[in-house]
């Protein structure tokens, strides 16, 4: 008959239980008070055979410091299960169980698995009970020392030295030879000589063949032990040895963590084994000597996120070792992993810790919470590719760029139809099941993100997931999230931003963050209440009254990507944290037009991220909406009237996003403060956080240095410009950055504004720096002019502008010319103060009657102006509105306006084009230069292109010019190629030729396209002139030979 | 302050123009004094405790022009530019718009020069309550009431209330207007602007013989003005054919066009807070979406600027159609001088500026009166004695115009200007 399953579980269960028997057996032997250590070995070699399968054919065997229990007639056979006895990391013995004939065969020969565990505990329990007999002996000699010792001979920790001279030699051994390098540190004569000794002893060793020196050497070390701690005694107080002493066994305890990170070819696995294992001994870190401890940091902050420097001496200041215990917890990994969790990664843990460790804004920041996180490390990237035979992928980056985003939809589709290995998808398992249904977002954490000067901000992709469902279709949603974040890697855009900052060749890894969602269940959507960015430092200041040490915050309600990102068509709300009441928006229209119109959430019905109307969302959910009296005024004919209360309807009333409620009546704004300050001195530099709230907690999302952003990086100030090349510098309310490239400079002259007879002379002047914002080559001039820029108030004071007639510019500078005693206030752009933020158009106030600025009033007054040329009606302006041409007056120079917030300074400099600045260039900002250099070049070779390849005589062509950002080499991967063709032919040539420029438009926007992937509808931008044009200079026949930026005429009719 | 001999000034305008009716109406020379400078002038300092501990001192005023007709009523501006010269043109403006509409108020304007972007919530209030302290026995329900004006808000005029009864021991919501409605506002406040606008157009049609069903109209905007123009113009059966908005992400302003009426209730479905209208949804509705200045060229009878200034031009005059009979304007100041001289020349209807969009001002008196006799009417009320004081003035002025043959915009200074020169000479004042 055979087994049925049942029987086969009964006889499982009665070997446990076997086994267990003997456990029992084993633990009352050695447990015995008063048994000899003869009695407990005999009491074991009878209790061990029992708990085995085959009792009958079992004996046991133990060896313990040279003597053998063994029962009688005992012959060993080759069927055996050995065991060591380790005390003190030293072998002592062992225990063995022989079968004495062959068995049928099992796990370890004819030994189960189960047996295997049995006797390495039964070994481990008889190492506890050697130790604790050699404590006890140790014990009653140190007593017995202390009582018979005078104690000015023999002081206390003399006792501790004994001890483990009895104990654990390698242990002494180690400390003796510590306490002979401290003697040698502190400049001991004795201690030196005694160091010679010991290290030619070693040396005289290792000359020796293979000979084991082990124990000779130790023998020699602890014969050194007494004359070292006799020279200690000599030279060093009491305290101080018996501290050393105490660190020093400590410190030795830790061993195997230090060991393990020390080790580059330890696993994170193992790693995360030694952290799981010093958990368990009780050492704290301010035990171990300050040494190992940064030591014990830095290594592990380096193996855990990065090598950066600047971010392991935050790292080991602010992580201990248990930090990272928790960490590793909630780290998915492949096997043998070597891999690292990333700089986002990295800059939000070491900002949680930082947080959780401080003691000055404990109050305003102990509610402060981090989203639960877990960590795909980057080498899982490399397990994923593995897996799935993807390893041609590597050197894609090095194709054409075209090519690159050729393929790029294939990878995609590719990535998201591969499989991730058994142990990362059981990993990404076990996060799920602690996620439980909340919905997430899985974050890269590139190991080249958020490097200083590449803050590759939203380069690789972030995707919320909705996360509901059964666990298969969450995990399955997961795996296509991570592999398409995997896939962003491999995209053109990444790789260009790469290849233009010289980190192509660098290896690219990526981890993966994925984050628990901030937010509640409104209805079928999940949002948090409010989310944004904070910076440490205001780079936007729309007051005087502000500093740059107060801060900024974008905040808006809902899902923080429209605060991270900057969108067209909204706008978060801006707070100073240090100067809370100082608002940019004061007036009801103001605060009206400048707040969130929008929100962005998470539908859980069709499990999408989507943007959704917030005026329709809170008609919708209402008052669920989460903390809206914190979020929300009431908004009626009234205007604006304090953060929404008892009685509100929002499906009737009005409300408008203010956060009122949230800056009065919460200590939010004075947390964001204190995180920011906190952050930004523990981390030495200024900071950039992003945070999120469920309208009850708080939550920190990101953290990094706010100069990784490109915009804000502060600018070195050259200060050797020669005095005839500054136009202006400036020295109050400066922030950071650059406006390179600036080809024309609009001035309105101070003086002759104020001379203009009438108002409405005023208002021309408004509508012309409008009609030459709309002619000008964009972000390529600055508007320079008096006082308040589209200001309502009295005209004579500021020119007269809205947001429209100035959205071209590069820059606003106003200027408070001082006339008299009086200098005008300035607006700081306030009119339309947001929509410059939100177009990254920079804002300078110069003050040029201040000392130890300058300010070329020549130059600005007396270059040639050529308003005339431009707009020929408006020639009468043209001595209080000036349109200064700078290549053409200034040598081909352009300006160059430098900024630092730092120093608090800035300067506008006549300078080379495109070139690196005086003293000042970065390197990856000179390739950038060249790789958009690379636009018109590529342009106007393709314009000879064509002009050598037309059919001249069958169009009737004469001649071909080209103009705009081609000519101009302002050219950006979206521009298009203007050119001029001058015809004298029928309607028929003419139709026929604009067939075949258009073949060659279309053509060349799909070029275009895949160079550098902008889409456009056509590249040529195709003007035809006739004689009659030229004649009348009609037309773009004004191109032709014109004053300013004449068109060039391409080299097949020249 | 800055003001040179050369440089615009507005007061200096002002009083030009004053000059020229003063001519018309052949004003003696005392009466000309008189009422071409303010009758008093406050001119004060404000010390403020700042948030950091510093103490700001702003530069604050109140300038009466004129209250022979009644206590003096004008806004409060906050502005980091205000000059007292804008200030005394304003006020005189404002003697002169109580009296085209026929109130028994005078004329007065204040300010405080500081920019509300530079200072908190709290340090407003205390500019406000400073305001308040340093004229507290200069203004009052019987004295001079003021209102907010640029960037001065229902709540600058609360605080002030307060401090003013804190200072007199007393309740007195007439003190100042612009109040929310619960707090001493007054209802219709929101529709008066519009309402009143209509309420002289359709006046106007009346006189031209023309029925307003048989009438279209253009109109530039599409905020709280347009809005209740349309709507009730709607309600006395003419045709809107289209609206412009500005489109906050294109920047630029659009015109919608239907030809068969627009609906303003379809187009607020639309629309976001501040009257942009959605172009996309607008078109799915059946409107054209046509660029911003096409307003003026429609062929319409009747055309309604009511959202910036100088929108009628020198450029664009020419470009209206010949149809167009009335212009009502709604905004303020939209037409410039060079093309007023065109209107007049081609004998365009023009309801000029400061009769037409008087109903805010009318309806700032009923919350005066409201508030000083402590009982409030409901919104129809108000609205219907808005439509007496809109087509009683209209009357007036358009009579004017005919007998005298003088321009409307003319014949609305003569008769504001000779009212108020009647109640000095009555008063025995010159």
């Amino acid at each position: 008959m055979t087994k049925g399953p049942v029987d086969q579980i009964v006889e499982t269960l009665r070997e446990r239980a076997k086994e267990l028997h003997c456990l029992y057996n084993v633990h009352e032997a050695v447990n015995r008070p008063g048994a000899s250590q003869d009695e407990v070995c005999r009491a074991l070699v009878e209790a061990i055979p029992p708990g085995w399968q085959y009792p009958t054919v079992c004996w046991a065997r133990i060896t313990l410091e040279h003597a053998i229990y063994e029962p009688p007639r005992a012959v060993p056979t080759p069927w055996v299960l050995r065991a060591e006895i380790v005390v003190a990391a030293e072998a002592v013995g062992a225990v063995e169980v022989f079968y004495t004939r062959q068995m049928p065969k099992a796990d370890e020969g004819p030994f189960l698995k189960e047996e295997r565990r049995l006797v390495n505990t039964i070994a481990e329990s008889l190492g506890h009970y050697v130790m604790h007999r050699r404590l006890q002996s140790a014990a009653s000699s140190w007593q017995a020392a202390n009582e018979s010792l005078p104690t000015a001979e023999r002081a206390g920790w003399w006792v501790i030295i004994e001890f483990l001279r009895k104990t654990d030699h390698q242990l002494l051994s180690r400390i003796s030879r510590r306490m002979i390098n401290y003697l040698c540190w502190n400049g001991i004569p004795d201690a030196m000589a005694l160091l010679e000794r010991f290290a030619s002893n070693v040396r005289e060793d290792s000359l020796d063949e293979n000979r084991p020196l082990e124990r000779k050497s130790l023998e020699y070390l602890l014969a050194l032990t007494d004359d070292a701690f006799r020279i200690a005694a000599e030279n060093l107080s009491e305290p101080e040895i018996v501290t050393c002493i105490e660190k020093w066994i400590k410190d030795d305890k830790s061993g195997f963590l230090i060991k393990a990170v020390e080790n580059p070819g330890t696993s994170l696995t193992e790693i995360t084994d030694a952290l799981a294992r010093y958990e368990q001994t009780t050492i704290t870190d301010h035990d171990l000597s300050r040494a190992v401890q940064i030591g014990l940091r830095v290594s592990l902050a380096r193996r855990f996120f990065a090598d950066d420097l600047d971010f392991v001496n935050a790292a080991k200041q602010y992580l201990d070792v248990r930090d990272f215990h928790e960490l590793s917890g909630r780290v998915i990994a492949p096997p043998s992993s070597r891999g690292k969790l990333g700089g986002k990664a990295a800059g939000l843990f070491l900002a949680a810790q930082i947080v959780r460790k401080s003691t000055e804004y404990a109050d305003a920041l102990s509610g402060l919470k981090i989203p639960r996180t877990w960590y795909l490390t980057s080498d899982a990237l490399l397990d994923f590719v593995e897996h799935n035979h993807l390893e041609d992928l590597y050197n894609r980056k090095y194709l054409e760029i075209d090519q690159i985003r050729r393929e790029y939809p294939h990878i995609v589709h590719i990535f998201k139809n591969s499989t991730f290995s058994a142990e990362i998808a059981r990993g990404l398992a076990a996060a799920l099941d602690e996620f439980d249904e909340r919905p997430l977002i899985v974050r890269s954490s590139s190991l080249l993100e958020d490097r200083p000067g590449a803050a590759f901000s939203g380069k690789y992709k972030s995707l919320f997931l909705a996360n509901r469902g059964t666990k298969g279709e969450r995990l399955a949603a997961l795996t296509d999230a991570i592999a398409e974040v995997y896939a962003s890697l491999f995209g053109p855009d990444p790789i260009e931003y790469r290849a233009e900052r010289g980190l192509l060749d660098l290896h690219e890894e990526m981890g993966v963050m994925i984050q628990e969602v901030v937010g509640t269940h409104v209805g079928h959507y999940y949002l948090p209440a409010f989310a944004g960015v904070a910076f440490s430092t205001n780079e936007f200041r729309w007051s005087a009254r502000i500093t740059r040490r107060d801060g900024l915050l974008r905040l808006v309600p809902g899902l923080g990507t429209r605060a991270v990102d900057r969108v067209s068509d909204d706008y978060p709300i801006l707070i100073a944290p240090g100067q809370p009441g100082l608002r940019v928006n004061v007036t009801t229209d103001e605060i009206i037009r400048y707040s969130p119109s929008k929100v962005d959430l998470i539908d859980l019905d069709t499990r999408r991220f989507e943007t959704v109307e917030l005026d329709a969302l809170l008609r919708e959910v209402g008052w669920e909406f989460p903390a809206i009296e914190l979020i929300v005024s009431k908004l009626d004919e009234d205007g604006v009237r304090g953060p929404v209360g008892f009685g509100w309807d929002p499906a009737h009333e009005h409300g408008v996003v203010t956060f009122e409620g949230l800056i009065e009546r919460t200590p939010f704004i004075s947390q964001m403060r204190a995180l920011l300050r906190l952050l930004e001195e523990r981390l030495g530099t200024p900071v950039d956080l992003e945070f999120a709230s469920d309208g009850k907690d708080f939550y920190l999302l990101q953290c990094r240095s706010q100069s990784s952003g490109d915009v804000a990086a502060p600018t070195p100030i050259p200060r050797d410009v020669p005095d005839e090349r500054v136009i202006f510098s400036a020295n109050r309310y400066v922030s950071n950055g650059s406006v390179r490239d600036i080809t024309h400079i609009v001035y309105v002259d101070p003086e002759s504004y104020r001379q203009l007879p009438d108002v409405s002379s005023l208002r021309e002047v408004g509508r012309v720096i409008g009609r030459l914002n709309s002619l000008l080559p964009k972000r390529q001039f600055v508007l320079m002019g008096p006082g308040r820029w589209g200001s309502r108030g009295d005209i004579t004071l500021g020119v007269n502008v809205t947001y429209s007639d100035v959205n071209n510019t590069a820059m606003l500078i106003e200027m408070a010319a001082r006339h008299g005693s009086y200098v005008p206030e300035l607006s700081f752009g306030t009119h339309f103060f947001q929509d410059l933020v939100e177009s990254s158009i920079r804002y300078l106030p110069l003050f040029p009657g201040d000392p130890h600025v300058v300010f070329n009033e020549h130059f600005l007054r007396e270059s040639p102006s050529i308003l005339g040329d431009l707009l020929p009606e408006y020639a009468w302006l043209s001595d209080t509105v000036r349109v200064i041409d700078v290549p053409r007056t200034a040598d081909g120079h352009v300006l160059r306006i430098l900024l630092n917030a730092d120093l608090d300074e800035a300067i506008g400099m006549l300078a080379a084009p495109a070139g690196p600045v005086v003293g000042a260039a970065s390197e990856p900002r000179r390739e950038l230069s060249q790789a958009v250099d690379e636009h018109w070049r590529w342009r106007l070779r393709m314009a000879e292109r064509i002009a050598a390849e037309i059919d001249a005589p069958r169009f009737g062509v004469l001649a071909m010019y080209v103009f705009g950002s081609t000519k101009n080499a302002t050219a950006g991967p979206a521009s298009d190629i203007d050119l001029i063709v001058h015809l004298r032919g029928t309607p028929d040539q003419r139709a026929a030729m604009e067939t075949w420029l258009d073949g060659w438009s279309r053509c060349l926007s799909e070029m275009n396209y895949l160079r550098t992937g902008a889409r456009t509808d056509g590249l040529l931008d195709v003007h035809i002139i006739t004689d009659e044009d030229i004649a009348g200079r009609s037309s773009y026949a004004v191109k032709v030979g014109a004053v300013t930026d004449p068109a060039r005429l391409l080299a097949r009719y020249q | 302050m800055v003001s040179t001999s050369k440089a615009y000034n507005s007061f200096e305008v002002t009083q030009i123009q004053f000059d020229r009716i003063a001519d018309i109406l052949n004003l003696d020379a005392a009466t000309r004094d008189l009422l071409r400078v303010p009758m008093r002038e406050y001119h004060f300092s404000i010390p403020v405790h700042m948030d950091d501990g510093r103490v700001n001192v702003f530069r604050g005023f109140r300038i009466q022009h004129n209250d022979a007709r009644g206590p003096c009523k004008g806004g409060i501006r906050f502005h980091p530019q205000e000059t007292v010269d804008t200030v005394r043109a304003l006020a005189m403006l404002m003697t002169w718009k109580c009296a085209v509409v026929d109130i028994p108020l005078g004329g007065s304007k204040g300010g405080v020069i500081c920019d509300p972007h530079n200072l908190s919530a709290r340090e407003q209030e205390l500019i406000c309550r400073g305001w308040v302290r340093q004229v507290a026995r200069n203004v009052g329900p019987t004295i001079d009431v003021p209102a907010p004006d640029v960037m001065t808000t229902p709540q600058h005029m609360l605080w002030m209330l307060d401090e003013w009864e804190a200072i007199h021991g007393e309740k007195g919501p007439g003190f100042i207007t612009g109040k929310p409605v619960g707090s001493g506002g007054s209802l219709g406040r929101t529709e008066a602007t519009g309402f009143g606008l209509i309420f002289t157009l359709r006046e106007a049609l009346r006189e031209l013989g023309v029925k307003v069903s048989d009438t279209l109209a253009s109109v530039q905007g599409f905020g709280n003005v347009a809005q209740y123009a349309v709507r009730l113009y709607r309600q006395l059966g003419g045709t809107v054919i289209g609206v412009s908005s500005w489109d906050q992400v294109d920047k630029v302003s659009y015109f919608f066009r239907k030809l068969d009426g627009v609906d303003p209730d379809t187009l607020l479905k639309i629309t976001d807070r501040f009257g942009g209208i959605d172009k996309d949804k607008a078109r799915g509705e059946g409107y054209e979406v046509l660029p911003g200045d096409a307003w003026i060229e429609q062929e319409v009878d009747v055309l309604v600027p009511a959202a910036l200034e100088n929108q009628i031009n020198g450029d664009t005059v020419p470009r209206i159609h010949q149809r167009v009979k009335v212009l009502a304007e709604g905004a303020n100041g939209p037409t410039t001088p060079d093309a007023d001289t065109v209107l007049r020349d081609r004998g365009m209807f023009v309801i000029p500026d400061f009769l037409g969009n008087a109903g805010g001002v009318t309806c700032s008196y009923f919350e005066q009166v409201q508030s000083n006799t402590n009982y409030y009417w409901d919104k129809d009320e108000v609205l219907g004695k808005l439509d007496l004081k809109m087509t009683s003035a209209f009357l007036a002025v358009s009579e004017l115009a005919r007998r005298e043959k003088l321009f409307m915009r003319d014949a609305a200074y003569v008769i504001a200007v000779s009212r108020v020169a009647k109640a000095c000479k009555d008063r025995g004042w010159v």
